[in-house]
């Protein structure tokens, strides 16, 4: 300790009450030095340390000699590191194509190669030359920050689901970002059943971005932030087991300890532990006091503030693909990996889409080419607003088949701002009239984007007495019942004990058939028809001149069927039959 | 049969029989435990016998002719297959033939869809056969050809899709077998009727729709059937049943007289100057 006792035969005889007072200051001085020694020597000197028996951390300092700060609202990070974004954000690109080796490059250097490179030899840290002998065939590619930005957005929309406050992990001064999105999930973790449960539901959003993930829970942002990178499945419950872990890990874990690496290394400081013992002021002065800033935020003992991500009010992300698109399975590919990313921006504000837009920009043939329009754009409206993915890449892909375009796709764009907010679907076990009429309306939506929405039709019977006026056909709307433009008719079903028969045929021709005449008897298919009942006449449409003016008869065929012909009573031309066919009764 | 299943003395009978009493009367023959007739068609609704006319698991739509419930397995129209009608042109009396059973799904709140209807419809006529007109939905495959493409696909994810309550499909002539067995396949989902209307001379192919009909006028307003194919022992006879009348019940009416009449009344019609 720094404060010893002065000799006792040095001390002067004094008087009582001096004596007295000594004492006094003596006891205050020494209240002060015990209280406040910890100030005074903060790190055990390399003798204490080697006192203490090792622990398998490594890391002996026992909690109580750092007093950790209470905090009353204790926080639960979870990191979502990914280490493979650059290659998969590439690998989108590709279109589908993707079998062969793939290595990313920075310049000279290998900067990461999929299974396939890596089993011809080709490592990070190459140089590109040798790569290139390594496999000739290897795509090598340019890393490209903007692309890894992009899916790292959709990772940290699809994040906003579980919670408000997700902050992308920023990227350090002078190193590549770290490619980790950050989650506070303290005040979901009762809603979603636990953390375990949370972690599940997570990943299982996560699992259609098609990312490899590393999952670490820490109390303190950094600290998972920075396991994350070494550990893929981690759960820290608390600061003491945070520490711990953190004490294993390699020093180059926090930005500057990456900058001093080959000085860290030197001194024989590997890990976070080693760090740890050395004291303060002596790490301060050598490798700057950020990099101690960075060990207490990880640690708890600094807070560390960060500010979340907000949503932006409409979606838009984009794919440069790698080599031009000429086919619609080509084009497809890569609208579903932007369709991924649309769903988190959906589910994160608990909204479904209306309508998208797909856009593709097109490779000019040449530079004076003006036929060749810059973007196609393909605006899919649904009729049931929704956010499945299955479902929206099926309606895009029969959208596409019959979009004709015009010029290769170098770059897609998919944009999304018409939403709607609305209870979530049921999701019953059996069947419910709900889910049914969900069902019909994909199912019809399905219909229209293949066939064309006017091959889906709805019939209305309208008040007109000519049998080709009395139907109206429409087109089939999923939003809005049929609009007839004449009054419907109201016609009474018939049942089978009433003495009415039926007055109209089911089926109609478009056009009434010329039928020949024999003996003035009219002739169907060459065999005489027997005319059975009638006649009832017809005459109306003289305001909109289409007048008919017809006598209409049911008459059996030859095989006994029933059909209705009439006769008209407007003089024709002569030498022409009077005598039309004008339906058949189904 | 009657061997397989005829009642058999069990091995077990009377076991007190095996040590009689000393002042028991004379041994008597053991008794045969008469064990109840086996009946497969008890044990699984798949399973019946040759003379019997087959079930199905899922319970049946009523045709509404009575005459034609007591011929079909089951007691109807069956759910979750295809039924093949065989007609030599539209205009025979199908629809009247199968409106019923399509009302009372459009009545259960269920979707009605007919593919590739061969002429207009008219809404008063299916309305005067009880259909909700606008509900139905009419879809026409064939209007534009696409290219690679399938004209049945529509009908197939229709049957796939397992939302829709009744179908009516008229096919193209001369479909390949191969495309109806996929169609079939498709209707395992589809809980509901799923008639499709075909050529008669398909009536002479094979096909995997296990119930087909042939259909023809069999005079007025009456609809002569014949059971091709059927889970169940062949029907030799056919069956003619009447439908809903086209024809007013008090008979045939005709005035040809005042037809011709009022026909030659000229003066009295309108004349299309506009024409």
């Amino acid at each position: 300790m720094g404060f010893t006792l002065p000799p006792s035969s040095t001390w002067p005889v004094e008087p009582l009450g001096v004596l007295a007072l000594r004492w006094r200051s003596r006891c205050l001085l020494l209240i002060f030095a015990t209280r406040y020694s910890s100030l005074v020597i903060r790190y055990p000197s390399p003798v204490t340390r080697h006192l203490h028996p090792l622990p398998a951390t490594r890391y002996p300092l026992p909690a109580t000699r750092y007093p950790l700060p209470a905090t009353r609202h204790p926080m639960r990070w979870i990191a979502l590191h990914l280490p493979h974004l650059s290659l998969e954000s590439f690998t989108a690109t590709l279109a589908g194509a993707s079998a062969g080796p793939i290595a990313l490059t920075d310049g000279h250097r290998i900067l990461n190669a999929n299974a396939a490179a890596r089993s011809f030899g080709i490592k990070p840290g190459m140089q590109r030359a040798t790569a290139l002998a390594l496999a000739p065939l290897t795509t090598l590619a340019q890393a490209d920050a903007a692309r890894d930005a992009q899916a790292l957005t959709a990772v940290a929309h699809a994040a906003l689901a579980f919670t408000p406050s997700v902050v992308i992990q920023p990227a350090d001064a002078r190193f590549a970002s770290p490619h980790t999105v950050l989650l506070e999930v303290q005040a979901s973790l009762r809603y979603f059943g636990g953390e375990a449960a949370l972690r599940r539901r997570l990943l299982a959003e996560l699992a259609p971005l098609g990312h490899r993930i590393h999952h670490v829970t820490a109390p303190t942002p950094l600290a998972a932030a920075s396991l994350a990178r070494v550990h893929a499945d981690l759960a820290c419950a608390d600061l003491t087991e945070t520490e711990a872990a953190l004490a294993a890990a390699p020093v180059w874990l926090f930005g500057p300890g990456r900058e001093h690496w080959e000085a860290l290394q030197g001194m024989g400081l590997r890990t976070v532990a080693d760090l740890l013992c050395m004291p303060r002021f002596g790490v301060a002065r050598r490798f700057g006091q950020s990099l101690l800033d960075d060990l207490d935020r990880a640690l708890g003992r600094q807070p560390d503030p960060r500010e979340p991500i907000v949503l932006p009010p409409a979606f838009d992300s984009r794919l440069e693909l790698f080599a031009r698109a000429d086919t619609t399975d080509q084009l497809l590919h890569g609208a579903s990996v932007l369709l991924a990313r649309l769903i988190p921006w959906l589910a994160a504000q608990h909204a479904y889409a209306r309508r998208f837009r797909l856009l593709m920009l097109h490779e000019q043939r040449s530079r004076r080419d003006e036929s060749t329009p810059a973007v196609t754009t393909l605006e899919v409206a649904l009729a049931e607003p929704s956010r499945d993915l299955a479902h929206l890449l099926v309606l895009l892909r029969e959208r596409l088949a019959n979009l004709p375009l015009s010029a290769p796709t170098l770059e897609l764009r998919l944009q999304a701002d018409d939403i709607a907010h609305r209870a979530p679907p049921n999701t019953e076990l059996f069947p419910t009239p709900r889910s049914e009429r969900e069902g019909v309306v994909r199912l019809i939506e399905r219909l229209q984007a293949r066939l064309g929405p006017a091959q889906i039709q709805r019939i209305v019977a309208v008040q007109d007495h000519r049998p080709e006026r009395a139907t109206e056909v429409h087109t089939a709307s999923l939003q809005r019942p049929v609009q007839p433009l004449l009054p419907r008719a109201v016609i009474e079903p018939l049942t089978t004990d009433s003495d009415e028969a039926l007055q109209r045929p089911v089926w109609l021709l478009a056009q009434p058939e010329a039928l020949h005449l024999r003996a003035e008897q009219p002739l169907f298919e060459g065999r005489p028809l027997n005319l059975l009942c009638g006649p009832e006449r017809i005459e109306s449409g003289w305001w909109d001149g289409d007048i008919a003016e017809r006598d209409y008869f049911i008459a059996a065929t030859a095989s006994q069927a029933l059909v209705w012909v009439f006769r008209s009573r407007v003089p024709l031309a002569s030498g022409v039959s009077e005598w039309f066919l004008q339906g058949r009764f189904g | 049969m009657d061997g397989l299943f005829a009642p058999t003395a069990a091995p077990t009978a009377a076991p007190a029989a095996t040590k009689p009493a000393p002042d028991s009367p004379p041994l008597r023959p053991p008794a045969v435990a008469r064990r109840p007739v086996l009946r497969p068609e008890a044990l699984h609704p798949s399973l019946w016998l040759g003379h019997q006319l087959g079930r199905h698991a899922d319970p049946p739509v009523p045709s509404g002719f009575a005459a034609l419930d007591a011929e079909l397995p089951g007691g109807g129209w069956p759910r979750r297959v295809l039924t093949e009608l065989m007609l030599p042109h539209p205009g025979i009396g199908e629809l009247r033939l199968l409106a019923p059973s399509l009302v009372a799904a459009q009545r259960a709140d269920r979707l009605v869809m007919l593919f590739d209807p061969p002429a207009a419809l008219s809404g008063a006529g299916l309305a005067q056969l009880g259909f909700d007109v606008e509900q139905l939905l009419i879809v026409h495959t064939r209007a534009r050809v696409i290219p690679g493409t399938d004209t049945l696909w529509a009908l197939e994810q229709a049957l796939k899709s397992g939302h829709v309550g009744g179908v009516i499909a008229w096919l193209p002539p001369r479909l390949r077998a191969e495309r109806l067995r996929r169609l079939q396949l498709a209707a395992h989902a589809h809980d509901g009727p799923a008639f499709v209307m075909r050529e008669t001379s398909a009536a002479q192919r094979p096909s995997a729709a296990p119930l087909r009909l042939a259909l023809r006028p069999g005079g007025i307003d009456v609809l002569t059937l014949r059971l091709l194919k059927r889970r169940g022992p062949p029907l030799e006879k056919s069956l003619h049943l009447d439908l809903l009348p086209a024809l007013p019940a008090s008979g045939p009416e005709l005035d040809f007289t005042s037809a011709a009449e009022a026909h030659g009344l000229h003066a009295a019609t309108f004349v299309n100057l506009a024409g």
